[in-house]
């Protein structure tokens, strides 16, 4: 399957969710327009490639999967969308795959860290948070 | 002359109230982020080694969608809004006016009435259960207000301006304190 990237604008976030080093990086500022029509697809392609990596046996014990989160801003619509990728996330876990979920966030920023913190306690994942 | 003068007055008012940004028009996606734009690059200036800028920022962008959300959905001729962005040595004050019906009024007094009673504990309980929540439009988390009130860490102030038989004008203040 085909990595997907996706160009950040100036309100939706950087997307590169890459099949090689099986890193998914969601950078930069997100309140797109409308944040359905962005996050859908990137939600479907996580769920497809899933569906890739289970039609390879060895692949849930051999590989890690690195979700990599570090937005500048992100709104409340926004929110709910990571939401439901974390979710995503969550069952991958649940089905065995090694995942390491990385949340940056500037120094300054409080109120990144407090959403970081909030979502790992909702979905019950353990994050690395990282200061830049 | 006259406007000459109008024009100096606005100024004067504006420097006196310390309003660093006063926008009335017309409000959609493009204008915003525009504006946003803008009110960024002014809030990294002012002050930037504390992070009030982003938290400032934060609430700004949630307070702009909210009018535009409303506006765009249930008013679609009156999407002429306004913006203030005012600074005092303890607090930023974000303030949004937009029209709205006075039939639309009741259920959203009780929402704002909702989260202005509720404690941060209780605030963050809730936005936890709307995150949670089934989806119901897919560009609106309902989110908006909670969100607002969580990060000013203030309470959420509003009012509404009769305007007509059928309409009013409707502000929302948020206070975002400066820490010293």
């Amino acid at each position: 399957m085909d990595s997907l990237i996706i160009e950040a604008t100036e309100d939706s976030p950087k997307i590169i969710f890459d099949t090689v080093s099986n890193r998914f990086i969601i950078s930069g500022e997100s309140r797109p327009e409308n944040a359905g029509k962005f996050y859908t697809p990137v939600i479907n392609w996580i769920v497809n490639y899933e569906d890739t990596l289970s039609a390879k046996k060895e692949a849930k014990e051999d590989s890690v999967l690195i979700f990599i989160f570090k937005l500048d801003y992100f709104n409340s619509t926004s929110a709910k969308y990571i939401m439901d990728i974390l979710l995503i996330i969550k069952k991958f876990v649940d089905q065995g795959y090694n995942i390491n979920i990385e949340w940056h966030f500037d120094k300054r920023d409080d109120d990144m860290l407090d959403a970081g913190n909030e979502f790992s306690d909702t979905v019950d994942l353990k994050f690395d948070f990282i200061e830049y | 002359m006259t406007q000459v003068s109008t024009a100096f007055e606005v100024y004067k008012f504006m420097s006196e109230k310390n309003i660093l940004v006063a926008f009335t028009g017309y409000f959609d996606h493009l204008v915003t982020t525009s504006l946003l734009k803008n009110i960024k690059n002014k809030l990294s200036v002012i002050q930037s080694a504390t992070g009030i800028d982003k938290k400032v920022y934060n609430v700004l962008v949630e307070s702009i969608e909210n009018i535009s959300k409303y506006a765009s959905s249930r008013n679609p001729h009156q999407n002429i809004a306004m913006l203030l962005l005012c600074k005092s040595d303890a607090h930023f004050t974000v303030i949004t006016g937009n029209h709205i019906l006075n039939n639309d009024i009741p259920a959203l007094k009780e929402k704002l009435d909702k989260v202005a009673g509720l404690s941060t504990t209780e605030l963050k309980k809730l936005y936890r259960e709307q995150m949670l929540s089934k989806r119901t439009h897919e560009n609106s988390a309902g989110l908006g207000i909670l969100d607002i009130a969580i990060k000013s860490g203030n309470q959420i102030k509003y009012d509404f301006k009769q305007l007509t038989d059928q309409t009013s004008f409707y502000l929302f203040q948020t206070e975002i304190n400066i820490q010293k």
